[in-house]
């Protein structure tokens, strides 16, 4: 039980940047709840699978990620198209110019690759270390290097504002 | 030059990835050569373009089915206390509370409950048919003490008193323990039944002023307040009939 509470509060407190990081792949703001929902339900029912002391956040990034390839393959399987990206999302008293940028960015992650997608999501967006995205997405840091040294250059490619 | 750096290479060093000796070596390579220097700056700035993008989820609030799930499984009835008190009255005269607000305060219930529960021997609410009911030094501060603005021995400070448009009593308290949170209670009966619970927004020992009050609270009180809250005269004269209605009032 104790173990138990300790999850959900750190689970609560979770929850802006699991968010965060659901919108980011899923890339929809219907898509990304649900995501979030299926994973805290995960998560809470094998409470018991995670290590007191390590990172919560890169377990929850974990659980989603899963949750999401399951997603995809099911969505594939039955053939469904994708629900239509949405951006924009993106709310507070920023300047008109400062939104402009942020829906161009969200933009052009949208059409980035998925693998791509996510391993910026993991590394820029929620700050872990290239270590700990590799061993979340097992794979090597040279392959997560890679990835996101694609889907970065593609980005500035569709930004392009600030290239030479 | 003698040494070509991979544009991955100048990512992971912008991303603070490289070791000691890899991050002199770059450091060398920019001071000698301003084109690598513009295309660490390059990965710098995309860096914070691509974080920045996504900054405005963090400040969105989180839906309320989310914060229950996390919320305590004894905290399922708080979450939509609410509602519940709502669900009793007549709906034409209710504003319903702000959805969010509901939300940021059942989150924080959730969290508050949680450590609570581990900590803290003798509970200052309970919950009691799904509803939070104070007890002990809570109950008995709403009871009885006045909005001197100082904290009692207890901890515990009364806000403002107010009645809300059922002609219930209704008293906004600070509660400072380890974890110092402010809240909403109403008169029902002979009890206070808590409609918001929300963490203080600081943290500091010395006393805030009392409109510090998180936004939380302040929604709760917009939603249910009827006109002004009680003067001095009138919250004693309130508490020296218990709470209940005064028999002009009432009829």
């Amino acid at each position: 039980m104790t173990p138990t509470d300790d999850v959900r509060a750190q689970l609560a407190g979770l929850l802006p940047r699991l968010r965060r990081f659901a919108r980011v792949i899923t890339r929809n703001v219907a898509d990304a709840d649900d995501l979030v929902q299926v994973a805290l339900e995960k998560a809470l029912t094998r409470a018991d699978q995670w290590r007191p002391g390590s990172r919560m956040d890169s377990w929850m990034f974990g659980i989603m990620k899963n949750a999401w390839i399951d997603e995809i393959r099911a969505r594939r399987r039955r053939e469904r198209v994708h629900a239509p990206e949405e951006a924009g999302a993106t709310v507070g008293d920023r300047s008109a110019a400062a939104r402009d940028i942020a829906m161009s960015v969200q933009a052009a992650m949208a059409r980035l690759p998925e693998d791509q997608r996510m391993a910026i999501a993991l590394v820029l967006v929620e700050g872990l270390s290239y270590k700990d995205a590799a061993e979340l997405l097992g794979i090597p840091m040279g392959t997560l290097t890679s990835r996101l040294a694609r889907g970065r250059e593609a980005l500035q490619a569709v930004l392009g504002r600030d290239g030479r | 030059m003698t040494v070509q750096l991979s544009d991955e290479t100048l990512m992971a060093y912008a991303d603070g990835e490289l070791d000691l000796v890899a991050r002199a070596e770059i450091e060398a390579a920019m001071a000698r050569d301003p084109e690598v220097a513009r295309a660490v700056e390059r990965h710098r700035a995309a860096a914070a373009q691509i974080r920045g993008a996504y900054d405005g989820v963090l400040a969105e609030p989180v839906p309320g089915r989310l914060a229950a799930l996390v919320a305590q499984p004894i905290a399922a009835p708080i979450v939509d206390l609410a509602e519940r008190r709502e669900a009793r009255q007549p709906a034409a005269v209710r504003t319903r509370l702000p959805a969010w607000a509901a939300m940021a305060a059942s989150l924080a219930v959730g969290v508050f409950v949680g450590i609570l529960s581990t900590r803290e021997p003798v509970a200052p609410y309970a919950g009691v048919d799904g509803v939070l009911v104070a007890r002990g030094e809570l109950d008995a501060a709403l009871d009885s003490q006045l909005a001197s603005g100082a904290v009692d021995a207890t901890g515990v400070r009364i806000g403002l008193s107010f009645k809300d448009r059922d002609g219930d009593y209704c008293r906004t308290f600070h509660l400072q323990q380890e974890v110092s949170v402010a809240g909403l209670a109403c008169r029902s009966g002979e009890d206070w039944h808590l409609q918001v619970l929300a963490a203080e927004p600081a943290r500091e020992g010395e006393l805030r002023p009392a409109a510090a009050m998180p936004v939380a609270v302040l929604h709760a009180v917009d939603a249910v307040i009827d006109g002004e809250p009680l003067d001095a005269a009138a919250e004693a004269a309130a508490r020296d009939r218990h709470w209940q209605n005064a028999p002009e009032v009432a009829e």
